[in-house]
Order: structure tokens, then sequence, then C-alpha cells
């Protein structure tokens, strides 16, 4: 059923909207998972552990059951009847000597322990949302608790575990690199630079709050599954890995998401119960998750403390780094957690720089705190804000210009494709000039002018130089498909699993299609996702669905041609290899003859009927298989802190990524806009908190403060192109890129302003509290 | 269970709600308009925000019971014989949203600031959206936006 009032037929001035995606939203018509209303349904609520360690010892629900509305309530015994299996683990991660982690799933609801507040324990469902929540604030939960890990410090110190099979407390213990050339080089390096970074927990927080639906058909055996996802075969997959169901037997309906940043990367708990009821009580079952269920509720993001160490010869040549790092697993070892503490941390530990020597050690410990998976990022931005404040504290240190120092160290143009010392190869590159450009735009150079006339005003200034560079994602999926089906107007609509949450896919791959047939991107549609068409290929995740999903899109215009061929050259009267196609003709994409006679393609295409299946003579697919690439880019920030108040103001921010091609400018700069800032917000304000008993204390949006408007007072935004040779497009990722762009510039504009007046460094968040206690203290 | 008179879109409506339904609630399960989204429940996101008698307000803050006689425009209401409303066009036009969840809630409240600031400088603006949260954009085309809806409204 429908979830809002019929859509009105949208008037042609939609079509000169910006993006396919804008008209629905922007009037009110989007359909995010709540506004599903189905026939019948039933309501669930969560009942959460409330406390952070302990064994449960009664769990008495008789007046949760007797209350008013309540159809059923789901508990661990149900999931045990019903075989469902935990959370995912994620990826497989290994030590040195190949032996795997100890891995902890969390269960669907907890059977006799729990180990972080929200953790969830039972599943109340009743006729209505209100008697949902009502009943669930009945259950009476006993617990003896058990000592608190409230930090990954506290775990270290083994007094206590979480795990039985975790004694120390720690998953495992990685490692990565070449040790003994690492230490002969500091053995021998004239300076050693030394610094330890936090990159603090944080909350995803996309606006739309989590939600699901389930309906059961019972004729068909298929569930209906209304979800915010970030790709198809992602939720797919942990769906049926948790219920046991066959891919075929569940349908997933994502239309509209209201962002993901990584933590919709995989289900939860929540959908796999919903299905459960929903199979059991044959009537649909909504949840629809409270923000503050979220704080509790939503894998965090980051938690990462990464000691680094520089080796510096006496020309001021990099010759070695090293970093021994503390990921915060959380309670459990849940989707990405692992992998982002691993692979994500080494791969490029060595940033820009042409270093010959990188080692890496990290530890993954258990915490009684929520799960840590995937954040915009997922560790690239946490590595390059080591690498970064790294440079410029011991360009500080050593009193050397960190411009030079960075242009002097940095892998030069000419080396590509270049092999680091840990064994990625980075593809392409320029970075002197990126970084150039930036110097350029920001207007670096005149910086002390605008420095003494904020001195004027008893403000301080900094500024700060970021220069990231990441390895997006490679996927999971052995290749990106993509079809299309052709309706009898001539209009597309095209297919892939890869699902949106706010980067316009849909305006994209129309562009993309379209320039390859020369069609009015407009009568192109685009659908993710559809269960009876068995695509493969990845998700909305490591920046990949442009040159993944996209690159295919491009094949896929191709293919069309080829599709198309045999009935241009019967239409034109001659042999199809004859026929040529002319995608920028005036009038749309044409076959023509080399004696004059021409058809458009969708004057083709309407020429054609469609099989009794609906399908279309021209209706084909294509692929691509393309793995990761390197966008990079240097972002510097300009700070002004104010000494009376601690309030420190972005004052202008500029950001030159290298990007390879890029295909829609306006949408790259929206991903720019939304990274950067959220890189500012844990720069300057996002923080997780728990207290020592592991009781949340930024639970709230009153207590954990988001960027608002005016995060940055100017953003100035700049370009440089070099194409790689890894995808059809020439593009590389750009999602996560503004946040390992502003971490670093952003922190060492502020160290560098604190620098000035001899105070700091300090750890994010730099909050007003902070920056003012630090300069009093100087 | 309380009986209630909206004016809803310029459509009356008489409802029978419960004492603690909050406005928001009620236009989004009884009237089915599920353009005014729900992102907290704390009153700090905006999203849904409203119209009451030409005030924005956040639907969350008020029970539907306090709306009795009143009327409210919502994002559904606000284009006019399908010409959309100059907020609206500026939004996309500016590129000033992605995942579109906060954008009911930040076109509400822009129309409501442009009737108070019809021709804002970028301090008011900021000031004004501090009760809207968005996490895509980073709200800088979030701003532009607002200042172009402003020009448009003031037919340059």
């Amino acid at each position: 059923m429908a979830p809002t009032t019929a859509q009105t037929q949208p008037p042609a001035e939609a079509g000169k909207l910006q993006r396919h995606e804008d008209y629905r939203l922007i009037t009110g018509q989007g359909r995010f998972t709540a506004d599903w209303d189905l026939t019948d349904q039933l309501h669930a609520a969560m009942v959460r552990s409330d406390i952070a360690h302990g064994h449960i010892t009664s769990l008495d629900l008789a007046a949760v059951r007797s209350a008013k509305g309540v159809v059923a309530v789901l508990t661990a015994e149900d999931v045990l009847a019903a075989g469902y299996n935990p959370i995912p683990t994620g990826p497989p991660i290994k030590d040195a000597d190949g032996n795997l982690a100890n891995f902890n799933a969390l269960p669907l609801l907890a059977a006799d322990k729990v180990c972080f507040v929200g953790q969830p324990v039972a599943m109340v469902i009743a006729d209505n949302a209100h008697h949902a929540h009502d009943a669930a604030a009945l259950a009476v939960v006993e617990y003896e608790e058990l000592p608190v890990v409230d930090s990954p410090a506290t775990a270290l110190r083994k007094e206590f575990s979480i795990h039985e099979n975790s004694p120390d407390n720690v998953s495992l213990h990685f490692s990565h690199g070449d040790k003994q050339a690492v230490d002969a080089a500091f053995k021998k390096a004239k300076h050693r630079i030394s610094l330890t970074i936090g990159s603090q927990r944080l909350i995803g927080a996309p606006m739309e709050p989590r939600a699901c639906n389930a309906q059961y058909d019972a004729a068909t055996d298929v569930t209906t599954v209304y979800t915010p996802m970030q790709g198809l075969l992602g939720m797919r997959g942990a769906l049926c890995a948790m219920t046991g169901l066959e891919a075929e037997q569940l349908d997933i309906v994502a239309e509209d998401v209201g962002g993901s940043f990584g933590v919709r990367s995989g289900a939860y708990p929540e959908a796999v119960l919903a299905i459960l009821a929903a199979r059991k009580l044959k009537r649909p079952v909504k949840w629809v998750a409270m923000r503050s269920e979220l704080f509790i509720g939503e894998w965090h993001g980051r938690g990462l403390t990464l000691a680094g160490e520089l080796a510096i010869d006496e020309q001021h040549n990099i010759t070695a780094i090293r970093f021994d790092d503390t990921v915060d697993l959380g309670a459990f070892n849940s989707y990405f957690g692992g992998f982002i503490g691993t692979n994500n941390l080494w791969v490029t530990m060595g940033g820009a720089y042409r270093v010959p020597a990188l080692y890496m050690q990290s530890r993954l410990v258990y915490t009684n705190a929520l799960p840590v998976s995937a954040y915009r990022g997922a560790g690239r931005p946490d590595i390059a804000f080591a690498i970064e404040r790294l440079i410029d504290h011991a360009a500080a240190t050593l009193d050397i210009d960190p411009i030079a120092f960075r242009k002097q160290n940095f892998i030069p143009a000419d080396a590509f494709p270049y092999l680091t010392a840990n064994g990625t190869e980075y593809d392409c590159g320029d970075f002197h000039t990126v970084l150039d450009k930036a110097l350029d735009i920001s207007d670096y150079h005149d910086f002390e002018s605008r420095a003494s006339s904020a001195r004027e005003q008893g403000k301080i200034r900094g500024i700060g130089i970021g220069y990231y560079i990441e390895k997006s994602g490679a996927g999971g999926a052995p290749k990106d498909q993509v079809s299309c089906r052709f309706k009898s107007d001539g209009s597309l609509l095209l297919h892939a699993v890869t699902g949106p949450s706010g980067q316009g896919h849909e305006t994209t791959f129309a562009l993309i299609v379209g320039q390859g047939l020369g069609l009015d991107p407009a009568v192109i549609d685009y659908q993710a996702g559809k269960a009876d068409e068995n695509l493969v290929g990845n998700g909305t995740g490591g920046s990949r669905s442009l040159y993944g999903t996209g690159s295919a899109f491009k094949n896929l215009a191709g293919n069309i041609i080829e599709q198309a061929r045999p009935f241009a050259a019967e239409a034109l009267q001659c042999a199809p290899e004859l026929v040529q196609f002319d995608e920028k003709a005036d009038g749309g994409g044409t076959f023509h003859t080399a004696e004059g006679s021409s058809i458009t393609l969708t004057a083709l295409a309407q020429q054609q009927a469609l099989d009794e299946n609906g399908h279309h003579p021209f209706d084909c697919d294509a692929d691509t298989v393309t793995g990761a690439n390197f966008p990079n880019g240097c972002h510097i920030a300009e700070v002004e802190i104010d000494p009376e108040t601690g309030v420190a103001e972005v004052v202008t921010y500029t950001a030159v990524d290298e990007l390879g091609n890029v295909i829609s400018p306006f949408l790259v700069e929206g991903q720019v806009h939304g990274g950067v800032v959220q890189g500012i917000g844990q720069a300057f304000n996002e923080e997780v908190i728990y207290d020592e008993s592991g009781q949340l204390l930024s639970g709230s949006f009153m207590d954990y403060a988001m960027p608002r408007a005016g995060s940055v007072n100017e953003l100035r935004i700049g370009s440089h192109s070099v194409p790689t040779a890894l995808n059809e497009l020439g593009a590389k990722g750009v999602g996560e890129s503004g946040c390992s762009g502003s971490l670093p510039a952003v922190s060492n504009a502020v160290m560098h302003a604190l620098r000035s007046v001899g105070a700091g460094p300090i750890d994010m968040p730099y909050t007003p509290m902070k920056l003012w206690e630090t300069l009093r203290a100087t | 269970m309380v009986s209630i008179n909206l004016t809803v879109n310029n459509q009356q409506h008489s409802l029978e709600v419960e004492d603690r339904a909050l406005l928001a609630d009620v236009l989004r399960d009884d009237l089915k308009l599920t353009g005014t989204h729900i992102g907290c429940d704390t009153s700090q996101c905006g999203c849904c925000t409203v119209l009451l008698d030409g005030n924005s307000i956040k639907a969350c803050t008020l029970l539907a019971a306090q709306a009795d006689g009143c009327s409210i425009t919502t994002i559904e209401g606000l284009a006019s014989d399908q010409n959309l409303h100059p907020v609206q066009k500026a939004f996309s036009d500016c590129h000033a949203l992605q995942c579109g969840f906060c954008t009911p809630g930040m076109i509400m409240a822009t129309v409501d600031l442009l009737e108070r600031h019809p021709d804002p400088d970028i301090a008011t603006v900021r000031k004004n959206l501090e009760g809207n949260l968005c996490r895509c954009t980073g709200y800088v085309n979030i701003e532009k936006a607002v200042l172009q809806a402003a020009k448009l409204k003031r037919g340059q």
C-alpha cells in the first residue's frame, strides 16, 4: 500500500530541476521507510538493557504480555526456536601468524548476559506504537551486575573481561609491514617525531531514524522487508545469514533512504526480529526507532587511538613510519569494526609520501559499549588525520616549513604507478600540482597579514594543511552488474543493486547512459534493487557507486547500441556493420547509413513491440570488474579562535580534490561539502561520551553536538583531474574524501593557532570549553 | 480521546485523537501527510517543521489538541496549482538537498524566515536555521538556497 497521498504527476517544471530525485523530495512525496503503513500491521517496541554489563537473573514479562494491545513478545527463546543467527561479525581478520581473530557476535536478543547499554533484550508487538512502547516499559529485567570495561584503557588493564574467549579483552593483535626495516631506519634516524591522536567515537546520525516493516505472504513464502539500506545485496545477504531464509524468500524495498554514512551497510536486530514476528503472526510488523534509541542502538563510528612515529634523516627525508593503534570495537565484533581497525589503517599509512619502510600494529579491544562499525571513511579519515598531524607536528618541532617538508617527501608525479613500502599500489596522482592549487585558492601566502589583523581584534588565527590520499572501496561483489528495461514509449528504466541515500544515483546514472545514447536523461529512470533481476554488485559504500556501477552503465550504453543495431539495419535496409551510431546527432542518438538515411534510437525503440513478459528487444545488461582507486586532495582550513570565549570559527576552507574524471560536478561538490562539515563536526563538537559505569552521557541531540548552519564560513572548491585507468569512467571515489581532508586540515589549523600563543597540542573535539581552558592555562 | 478541528493545507478535518498525540503524529498517521518527517524525540532536528497560522513550529512540540482550530500548512500544501514555491525551487536549483529527509522541515523553516526577513544577510540565515539539522549537505548549499529564494521571492 502506498504510504502517502497519491503522488501527483510532476509538472513540466519538475524536468528542469537539478536532480531526478528532487521533485518528490521538495514536495513531501518521498517515500521513506516509516512512511509505509501496511494493512493490518502491528507495531514493535524494544526492551533494551539499561546497564552496561551483567548477567540477566530474571526476565519478567507478565505485565508486558497482559498490557493493553499487546499481541506478542519475542525473547531470546523465540530466536533460538526459530534458529536465527546473531549479527554478522564481518570479514575474517587474522594476525601476522595467520590466526583468526576471536569473534564475539551480538545476539539478536540477549539470552543470559548483556554487554552494553541499549543491547536488545526483548521485542514487544502490539496493535499500535503507543501500546507497544507503554508495554515495553513494563518489562522487569533483573541483573547481577558485572564490572564495567568503560574504555580501551580499562580493557587493556585486564582486571576483568567481557568475553570468555578473550580474557585480555583483545579480539586480535594485528600487525602489518616490515618491522625489522622500520626498526633499523629508526635506529639510524636523525630525528624521531611521535604523536598520539585520538579519533573519538561518533554517531552516524542519518536524519531519517532507522525503521522497518516486514510483511509475510504465506502463499509465496516471501517476506517483504521495508528498510533503509545502502545496497540490496548487503542488506539481503545479512538478513539471509541471520534468518536462514533464501534470497528468493526476501523482497527488499527501500525507495527513499534518509542518509546512511556507513551505519546502514548491514541489517540490525530489529529488522530480523520483525521478519521473525511477521512470519509467526502472519501480520505486518512495523518498527520505527526513536532517536534516543539510535544513540544506544545504531553502530557508532571511529573510536580509534593512533600512536605514530616518523623517522627523519638529516636532510628531512622521512625514512620510516610506524604506528601502534588501539581500536575500540565495543562489546561485539559487528560488521566492519575489525576490518577498519586492521586493513583500513595500514593500506594508506604512508600517506602521500615516499617512505621506504612502514610498519603498524593494532589491537582490537572489547569495551562495554555499543559496537563500532563503518562511519563515513571507516578508518580512512583517521589514518589521513594521523599522518598529516605527524607531518605538521614534525615540521613545527624541527622548525621547518610544512609545505616544503611535504613537497620534499611527496611521491613525485613521475613515480606512478607507485608501490608503497607495505604493498599498496597507487596508480596515479599529481600531489605537487594539487597542493599548489590549494595554496593559491586559500591565499595561503598572505596568511600572516590576516593573522596580524585578527590579533589586533584580540583573536588568534591558524592555518592548516591536510593532504589526504585514501583507498576507495575495492568492493566485495565479484562485479558490478546493471540492466535496463525499455518501455514502449522509448523511455528507459535502469537497474542495479547500489542503493542511494542522497548521493544522486538516479541523476548520475541517467546522465551517463543518456550521454552514451544521446538521450535526454529526463527519460531515464533508475531503480535500486529488484530481487527478481538477480543482479550482482556492490552497494553504496567505500565511495564506489559512481566508478563501479557508473562504469557498468557506461558499458550498458554500448551494449544497448549493439542490441539495437540489427533492428536499425532492418529499418534502414542495409547491413548491420554499415550502420553507424551518432550519440551527438541533433535530435538525439541516431543510427544512420553512409547514404544518409537515419532513424533515432528513440523512434526505433518505439517501433518495437514488448514481448508477453513485458520485455523490449533492446533490454540488456552490462557489467564491469573494477577494484579500488586512490582519490586524494589538499584541504586548507583557516581558523580563528576567540580567546575570550574559546569559540573557534572556520573562516575559510579550501578543498582541492583530485577525483579523476568528474561526471556531475555539482553532485561531487555536494559530497565534498557534506564530508568536510562532518569532519568539522568531529573536530569541534561531536563526541560519544560514556561514564565509568558504561552509561551514555551523550544520548540526545541536546547532549551530542551536531554541526549546524554556519559550521564553515566560506567554502572554496577547486579541482585537478588525473583520470585513473582503473575504470571505464576514469573516475575516483568522492563520498568519503571530505572527512579525510577536513580532520587534518582543521586540526592542523587549530594547532597552528594554539602554537602561536605557546599552547597545545590537544585532542578532538576542540570545544569552546577545551580551547578556553587550554588558552587560560598558557 | 479528544475531538479537534484542523485546517490543513486548506482542507478542514474533524478528528478524534489521543490526548497525548503530537501534532506531528496526527499529520502523519491520521492525515497520511508523510512529508512532515520525525527525526528526533527532543525537538532538536526540525524535520517536522510546519506552519501553524503562518508561523513555523516544530510539529513535535505541540499536542494535536493544542492545535485545535488552527490552520496548518505542510510541505504538501506549499506548491500551488503545481507551481513550486520559490523556496522549493531554490532548494533544487542550489542542490540544497541530498537524501531529502530534513528538506521539508528546512523548506518550511525557510518560508517563515523569509516572511520575517525578506532580504536576509548570511548571519540571519544561519541564526534562523539553528533549529534544523542536516547531515548530508554541510548546510553550504542550504544557505545559498535561502538567499536565492529571497531573491526569487523579491522578483529579482
